[in-house]
């Protein structure tokens, strides 16, 4: 139904909304990037008014995007991009996947154990790390699915208590049996150079490739694969779908799971890049970013690999900020904040038209 | 005397379609007046322009002759324009007075609530209807439902009443009960506008039709001096009869219903034992008042509900009753339900997915590892072409954008693809105007040429009279009764109400 016109008739014309048929991709684009300057252009005005004129706001981001700093961004932007993957795969199907931390908190624990317990050669070792991190997040989130399909269990409550219960566990292990036998911090034993994610050259960091890989891959499942389509399904109308043959609850699962292991393989490139061993806080922020970024790109995986990136410039542009300018961290999340909003409302607009009438 | 309601030159677009050309009406006060025409002729619109829902791009509204601008419902309402919509807007939790309250501010909710009440025991008693003020309105049925929203309007003291399709979702015998009412309506001094696709309902209860086609107006006149064949041709252009039928040969038994029962949440049962049978090349119809289970049966025949106990049995393949989809799906079994978003479509997803999704497993459409978007392109193109399905600007236009009667065509269109040994309909073309029925019909028939095992469910006892080989009545969720072709129109009639 088209939503009732409300209109104020005062002699110039009145304003009325109709529903869009269709827009094509690339108005939908422009609609969103509009918003995006908007909400940015909002966000400089703050800024300036906190004492940080443009110009040097300027500066600061040019040099965020420097050639040495940029290796920063790009280090940052790999476990975004994961958790962006993760959280839309599972919105693509309706499942609210909130536990992003906790199945990067498995994904890393199931990294270290391969480490810990010397496992494999050293050649394939980082591979399988990867493996055991991707199977380690699958399997945390596919708790919640089984208690969800199951007993209807919702998933926004259980994911999201799920990561104090694997937060927790984790500090069992760093203050227990995985602790640092030489310096006594609740962190593990550093990994061997071998099982570190390093520099593949032009200081870009290998977990980078990690994260280009589950964009392409999300993508085909998406865009290409049979499943895709299942899931469009799924998601437009779960009755219709079961009845006209789509195997909803196969396809369900797997969709979850792979929302879990990208999430498991975020805690991994965290782990083995930046901390370089188990630490206490490898996840944490990473629910809000993942949903964040998911939301921004609107699901679409390679959407999520530039917006990963924008968001990686955005934190490192914060810190920065931070450090030199005394702004605090808040003010970031603000403007993280008012993006999201400047985006959201462009969704109305690519939904209707407004027209002005005489 | 000047006119209740008057559009002049009406036109309305929505998002560059055109849906109103210039189009024009006129009622006087005491007088039905029938709007007539096809689906998307642009009945609904013309009348959401009069009910100040839509705001017309161009053109004239007058009440008994001074002209006005509507900003919006509220303002129509003031104007004493009342309109009741085939989709009633009743929130289901609250009781009868609750809404329509909401549909009436008071100033204060306590007094509101009781001035409300007092107006709804004068309208119904006014009426003669029979509806407790402080019952909910998700314990009524749909015809007590219908009342709510006639008293909603009249309590807001409107004058011109627009009644959108209303006898659609009525039987027989409410349907005329609800059209004596709006006689009587007419009678005390209220202009009712009736919106309708049914010949019937404009021969019997009207005294004046407009005709429309296309977003125009093309016809004013009397129904009492216009033949049922005049009218149809204003209407539609031409009308085509039902195919030939070969007479029935009688094949084995393809579908065994034995003994299904269903009880629902709230422990009701709406299946009681029901058994039948439907042979190859034959058409079961199963008649009866609505809500005697036949939503039920529908639901669990193509698998939305899964039954307490008995059995569906498929030659060939066995019970299906709790089997899951992939078994059901092998058994060649179409699906038509009567709710076409609810159950047949995704409606925020292309055509062309629409139409894929049924043989997507098969391979029709690439491996699993890659889709083949030319393979479903091309096979959209094809059936749309096939079944005439009209409104299409292209086969990734998202499925919700087409009319009920299109909307169906696809939905036949896919479940017919694979040449299904059973299809399962349910009320097939309600909602549907004359030409979609006709199409929905004709590929029913042709399926029972093909030696397919067709039940067709549906409240329209017409529409099971004349297509079905045998009928079964449904009262209380089991088949009281069962009449072979050519039945009798009063025996089923008496069926369906002893039981019920």
């Amino acid at each position: 139904m088209i939503s009732p016109a409300p209109s104020a008739s005062r002699g110039l014309g009145r304003v009325t909304l109709d529903v869009r048929q269709d827009l094509s991709p690339w108005k939908q684009a422009a609609f969103v990037g509009a918003s995006l300057i908007f909400g940015l252009a909002i966000s400089i005005v703050i800024l300036a008014v906190a004492g940080i004129p443009p110009l040097t706001l300027a500066s600061e981001l040019a040099g965020v995007l420097t050639a040495e700093n940029l290796s920063g961004v790009l280090v940052q932007a790999a476990p975004l991009i994961l958790v962006g993957l993760g959280a839309s795969l599972a919105f693509r199907i309706g499942f609210w996947n909130l536990g992003i931390e906790g199945q990067m908190i498995f994904g890393g624990i199931f990294a270290a154990a391969i480490s810990i317990y010397d496992i494999g050669p050293q050649a394939t070792r980082l591979v399988l790390m990867g493996s055991a991190a991707a199977l380690g997040g699958a399997l945390w989130v596919l708790l919640v699915a089984f208690l969800k399909t199951r007993f209807r269990v919702n998933e926004i409550i259980a994911t999201l208590l799920l990561n104090y219960v694997a937060m927790y566990f984790l500090f069992h292990l760093l203050y227990g049996a995985w602790q640092d036998a030489k310096t006594a911090f609740p962190q593990s034993t550093p990994f061997r150079p071998f099982e570190r994610l390093g520099d593949i050259g032009y200081g870009v960091n290998s977990g980078l490739l990690i994260a280009i890989a589950g964009v392409l891959a999300a993508g085909w499942l998406i865009h290409l694969s049979r499943i895709g389509f299942y899931t469009r399904f799924i998601s437009a109308n779960p009755r219709m779908a079961k009845i006209v043959g789509v195997p909803v609850q196969t396809a369900t699962i797997w969709i979850i799971a792979a929302s879990g292991a990208c999430s498991g393989l975020a805690g991994f490139v965290n782990v083995a890049s930046q901390e370089g061993r188990l630490t206490q806080s490898y996840a944490n922020g990473y629910v809000f970013s993942g949903v964040l970024i998911a939301f921004l790109s609107r699901n679409d995986p390679i959407v999520i690999a530039i917006v990963g990136f924008l968001i990686a410039v955005l934190f490192i542009t914060g810190q920065t900020l931070q450090v030199f300018y005394q702004i605090p961290f808040t003010m970031v999340q603000m403007i993280e904040a008012i993006i999201v909003m400047a985006v959201a409302s462009s969704e109305f607009l690519i939904r209707h038209r407004i027209r002005w009438l005489r | 005397m000047a006119s209740a309601l008057q559009l002049v030159g009406i036109r309305k677009s929505f998002d560059g379609a055109l849906a109103l050309d210039g189009a024009s009406f006129e009622s006087q006060a005491g007088e039905v007046h029938a709007l007539l025409g096809e689906n998307g002729a642009g009945k609904s619109s013309l009348m959401n322009v009069a009910a100040g829902l839509y705001a017309p791009d161009a053109g004239s509204i007058s009440i008994d002759g001074a002209p006005i601008a509507l900003s919006g419902p509220a303002a129509a309402r003031q104007h004493g324009i009342g309109m009741v919509h085939q989709h009633f807007k009743l929130v289901k939790p609250f009781t009868v007075a609750e809404n329509v309250l909401l549909a009436n501010p008071q100033p204060h909710f306590a007094s509101g609530i009781r001035n409300i009440r007092a107006a709804i025991e004068q309208q119904v008693g006014e009426l003669k209807f029979s509806i407790d003020p402080d019952r909910r309105i998700d314990t009524m049925t749909v015809a007590e439902q219908q009342q709510v929203e006639i008293v909603k309007v009249l309590v807001g003291g409107a004058k011109i009443l627009i009644l959108d399709e209303p006898t659609a979702v009525l039987t027989d015998a409410e349907a005329i009960g609800l059209l004596e009412i709006v006689r009587r309506l007419a009678r005390a001094g209220t202009a009712v506008v009736l919106v309708t696709h049914k010949l019937q309902d404009v021969k019997r209860f009207a005294d004046r039709v407009t005709i429309m086609r296309g977003g125009k107006t093309v016809a004013k006149l009397d129904p009492r001096h216009a033949s049922a064949e005049e009218l149809t041709e204003l209407t539609v252009g031409q009308t085509s009869a039902l195919p030939e039928r070969s007479p029935h040969e009688g094949g084995p038994t393809r579908l065994n219903v034995g003994t299904l029962c269903y009880t629902r949440g709230d422990g009701r049962v709406m299946l009681d034992n029901a058994s039948f049978h439907v042979r190859a090349g034959e058409i079961y119809g199963i008649a009866g008042v609505s809500g005697n289970g036949q939503a039920e049966l529908a639901e669990a025949l193509i698998g939305a509900i899964e039954p307490s106990s008995g059995e569906i049995w498929l030659d060939g393949t066995g019970d299906i009753s709790r089997a899951g989809q992939t078994k059901r799906r092998e058994a060649k079994i179409a699906a038509i339900p009567a709710d076409r978003y609810a159950y047949a479509l995704a409606g925020s997803l292309p055509i062309s997915d629409n139409l894929a999704v049924a043989q997507i497993r098969s391979g029709r459409y690439g491996s699993v590892v890659k889709l083949d978007r030319a393979a479903m392109r091309q096979d959209a193109l094809a059936a749309i072409a096939d079944y005439d399905v009209q409104g299409v600007r292209s086969v990734g236009q998202k499925a919700s954008l087409l009319s009920g009667g299109n909307a169906q065509k696809l939905v036949i269109a896919r479940e017919f693809s694979r040449e299904p040994d059973v299809v399962v309909a349910h009320s097939p073309s309600r909602g549907l105007d004359v030409r979609a029925c006709a199409a929905v019909h004709q590929r029913l028939i042709a399926a029972r040429e093909r030696g397919a095992a067709i039940v067709l469910i549906s409240e329209d006892l017409d529409e099971v009279l004349s297509l079905s080989d045998r009928i079964g009545v449904m009262s209380r969720g089991t088949i009281v009764g069962e009449f072979e072709r050519p039945a009798d129109r009063q025996a089923i009639g008496r069926a369906m109400v002893d039981h019920g």
